[in-house]
């Protein structure tokens, strides 16, 4: 039968092609550049291709448009910065600057670029380029993030060119952060986009369309350069020939030929892959780890713990005095009365049952949380802040002292009589916020206090949250780490996400303005051990003060499999932290 | 013929009015909005939103919005993805062929599947096959597609036969051309089922009853009389006949090619224009929405039409006009 003997062939093809490996890579040598940077690494071997998947869908290429993690994460890939931010040991290495000056003033930071770099279609890499970078950012023709992100006080910095490979940039004001900013910003080829800046289409450049069809244009100088792009299927990064790192004998990094990543619809489909061995790396969330831990023998994965995750998880009372449009309070005044009180909160925070949650809920696999950062965020984590341990009686205590009373049917009243009942909200997408909202229910109810559960639509919460204010308690996380500046909108009184209160114009509270203060502090010095001391205190306020409960932080893991070498992993940000460096005796 | 088929076209215009209105009244009523994930992001200055904002009309009642998107389609500008920020229509164009070519395998085996089987179910009523296509049929159209697709990756998991989801390998790039269509075949087995077993089912019934009542026909009779095999008279003769109803079938399929495998698309990860569009839901990326609707129902439009022309193509007793 003809038929039949297609059929076999069919097969055939199949398994072969389900089996067949990349054929062997030729590589562009091009000489190293003067400027090489030589890492301290174990030399390895080239070769190989490391396999990750990603939940969803990069949005753009282009930096000046990318809001979202995913987006930044595979221009990080191919764009590299003047600094580099080290995940591992949170200080910041030279990156395309093979190093910097301060000036006197604290103001004026100068950056020698490295000698004889390259873009990865082999033009030249100079000053101009960097120039070109902060234009584009500056012009109002492409509102971005880092345009804002870039200014102080709405002034931009000034950039300006001292000679072919030094830069100056000027900051209106002392601005501690700015070394760490600097190394977020991706040094855009001035050689290939200048033609759409003119023209007024440089936020439709480098779009996923064009990746998709001309994925060479994509110039960039970091590790890797983009070989192809199938929308909702996957990204095929190749080794950039213009890298310029080395390891000491002198070979030029990446090792891995190409970075493969498979786009999947979901994190479970992205956890799926990587627990069948498909996939090289995966960030692992608590709930997943038991079960992930079986395959490992069968698939040579090991699961790391990457300590407390940078997120964190609190409860909050809405301390909003306003009124909306018709004159309705957001909040019944009585129960304003007890969401500004501060032993209220400290008896809510003495009554919650941490460990309860991290047992019951993250499988312990996480610890209580007592104030903004989490152990995560070494450099800036304030252990002696005030904690509040389990503790009913205290917690009553606390309560007798700001005039509530525990009636004979077990149920708490204020000093007018007013039963104690709020209804907290959370978004219902997250399993683990469901499921600790209903531990806290349960501990309060210890208390006497009735807490109703009303889960939301995410849009929905946030709407409330930020525009409609009618809401009496939420309970939310929100990822920290990072340097303090990040904290600007939830701290300063003024902020947007100050979420017990937000927009204030002017501090309700001293404890506010002394927070507002100290802020604001902390960002006009470069001192680190300064700076240091007055986000400790910030840290401190908030926690004697409790505005947001803070409950848990849940450890974060990361499956990797055992074949990688000079592997390093950082306790927060990107999964691995040097891809450039990676290399394996196996190829896959 | 013309005037029909120009009157026809025309109904589309209030029916698009319609439906974007529909759609865009629905989607500012739901909570939230293209922002909502930008706003609950800690480290994102209030300027910027507020010029993002702005940037996309979002400031706007929603009724100014609409007028304004209309005014830019009477400009046949569809708008730009917010957050791809490509053109809608390119971004269409980039997904719409792997959604046609599962739409097109799925057709191809519910027709190719479908047709020999109810004839010869037909050929003997309530023999054995008769009883076994019926049976599948009923199981087949009783059980919902996305659970089907469910079915579908958890036996390509457990069995390790067919790719989970996707539309080519991890290794595509580096095979040579020949091996990169058998991989794409391979990836095709799973959802082409998935997607075409409904389509099989209910084909098969309505041919299979259509068969039944030509059978009767006294023409029939005469070619059995004549003395000809009875594979002819069935294949060639019956069905022929049977065929004609079916034809205004087509329109619906047609209409189904872009938007009939989202549920399937979405469930086993494959990368067409169902996710895209099912993403742009989600994310309320408001331009991507409206115009993979506008596709839909000038897909459905079309479709109906050509069935009809069909139909009066291949049946002497229909005509259109006056």
């Amino acid at each position: 039968m003809r038929i039949g003997h297609f059929h076999l062939l069919l097969l055939g093809c199949l398994i072969f092609s389900s089996c067949s490996k990349p054929p062997p890579v030729a590589r562009e040598d091009h000489p190293l550049p003067d400027g090489i940077d030589t890492a301290r690494v174990e030399p390895g071997r080239r070769g190989g291709v490391f396999i990750q998947s990603v939940p969803g869908e990069p949005s753009t290429f282009n930096p000046l448009v990318s809001e979202d993690a995913t987006s930044g994460g595979f221009i990080g890939l191919f764009l590299d910065s003047l600094t580099r931010y080290n995940a591992v040991t949170q200080e910041v290495e030279p990156g395309l600057a093979i190093r910097w000056d301060i000036g006197k003033d604290n103001k004026t930071f100068t950056f020698h670029l490295r000698p004889g770099i390259r873009w990865s279609d082999g033009a030249p890499f100079s000053a101009d380029d960097v120039l070109f970078t902060f234009q584009a950012i500056y012009d109002p023709r492409y509102p971005n993030r880092s345009a804002f992100d870039l200014s102080v006080e709405g002034k931009p910095f000034r950039v300006e060119k001292v000679d072919f490979l030094t830069v100056r940039i000027t900051t209106p004001e002392i601005f501690a952060p700015f070394l760490e900013y600097v190394g977020g910003v991706g040094i855009l080829p001035k050689h290939r986009l200048e033609p759409a800046f003119r023209d007024g289409t440089l936020q439709k450049a480098w779009n996923v369309s064009v990746a998709q069809h001309e994925p060479e244009t994509l110039v960039g100088t970091g590790a890797f350069r983009l070989r192809s792009y199938q929308p909702a299927e996957r990204i095929v990064f190749e080794a950039n020939p213009h890298y310029w790192r080395a390891d000491s004998a002198g070979v030029r990094l990446p090792y891995v030929d190409f970075l493969v990543t498979k786009l999947v619809k979901d994190i479970n489909a992205s956890t799926l892959a990587f627990a069948t061995g498909q996939t090289d790396a995966e960030g692992l969330s608590p709930d997943n780890v038991a079960w992930i831990e079986r395959f490992a023998k069968r698939y040579d994965f090991l699961v790391h713990n990457r300590g407390p995750s940078p997120n964190t998880g609190f409860i909050w009372l809405n301390q909003n005095p306003g009124q909306d449009a018709s004159g309705k309070p957001f909040v019944q005044p009585h129960k304003l009365a007890w969401f500004t009180d501060r032993r209220f909160r400290q008896a809510i925070s003495h009554g919650i049952d941490r460990e309860g949650i991290v047992k019951g809920v993250l499988f312990g696999r996480g610890q209580p949380l007592w104030g903004p950062e989490t152990p995560a965020n070494k450099k800036w984590y304030n252990p002696n802040v005030t904690q509040y341990p389990y503790n009913p009686a205290r917690a009553r205590a606390l309560l007798a002292e700001a005039g509530f009373r525990l009636g004979e049917d077990g149920k708490l009243r204020d000093a007018k009589g007013n039963l104690v009942e709020f209804t907290l909200n959370s978004n219902q997408e997250n399993q683990l916020r469901v499921n600790m909202a209903t531990v806290f229910k349960e501990n309060m109810r210890d208390l006497g206090i009735t807490v109703n559960l009303a889960f939301l639509d995410f849009g929905t919460f946030v709407g409330k949250i930020q525009d409609s204010f009618d809401y009496e308690a939420g309970l939310l996380g929100l990822t920290g780490g990072g340097d303090p500046a990040g904290g600007m909108s939830v701290f300063s009184s003024k902020g947007r996400l100050h979420q017990w209160y937000p927009n204030q114009k002017t501090p309700a509270t001293p404890w506010e303005a002394r927070i507002d203060e100290l802020m604001s502090l902390q960002l006009r010095t470069l001192d680190y051990a300064t700076r240091r001391k007055y986000f400790d205190e910030v840290q401190k306020i908030m926690s004697d003060e409790t505005p947001f409960i803070y409950l848990v932080t849940a450890n974060a893991y990361v499956g990797l499999k055992d074949r990688w070498k000079n592997m390093k992993i950082p306790p927060l940000g990107s999964l691995v932290w040097n891809l450039d460096e990676l290399w394996t005796v196996f190829t896959p | 013929m013309t005037a029909f088929i120009l009157r026809r076209l025309g109904t589309l215009v209030p029916m698009l009015l319609a439906v974007t209105l529909l759609v865009f009244a629905l989607m500012s009523l739901a909570p939230g909005d293209f922002l909502t994930p930008v706003k609950a992001q800690r480290d994102i200055n209030p300027a910027l939103i507020v010029e993002l904002q702005k940037s996309f009309g979002l400031d706007r009642p929603w009724y100014e919005q609409y007028l304004r998107w209309l005014g830019n389609i009477l400009r046949l500008d569809f708008g730009y993805s917010w957050t791809y920020k490509v053109p809608v229509a390119e971004l269409i164009a980039q997904r719409a062929p792997a959604t046609i070519l599962l739409s097109l395998c799925s057709l191809v085996l519910a027709w190719t599947l479908a047709i020999p089987l109810a004839v010869l179910a037909a050929a003997r009523p309530g023999g054995w096959i008769d009883k076994i296509t019926a049976g599948a049929a009923y199981f087949a159209l009783a059980i919902p597609e996305f659970f089907l697709a469910l079915l579908a990756v958890w036996f390509a998991a457990q069995t390790g036969w067919f790719p989970i989801g996707g539309l080519t390998s991890l290794d595509h790039d580096f095979l040579p051309f020949g091996s990169q269509l058998l991989d794409i075949a391979w990836h095709l087995v799973l959802p082409t089922l998935v997607l075409g077993l409904g389509g099989v089912a209910g084909t098969l019934r309505v041919l299979r009853a259509n068969v039944l009542d030509v059978l009767r026909a006294e023409y029939v009779t005469a070619a059995r009389a004549k003395g000809l095999p009875e594979k002819v008279v069935l294949f060639r003769h019956v069905l022929r006949n049977a065929l004609n109803p079916l034809l205004s079938t087509v329109g619906y399929a047609f209409a189904g090619l872009l938007s009939g495998s989202l549920l399937v698309e979405n469930v086993m990860n494959y990368p067409g224009l169902g996710r895209l569009v099912y993403e742009a839901f989600i994310r309320e990326d408001q331009f991507v929405v409206l115009g993979s609707v506008m596709v839909g129902c000038t897909l459905l439009v079309i479709g109906n039409l050509i069935s009809d022309l069909a139909l009066a193509w291949s049946d002497p007793r229909v005509r259109y006009g006056r």
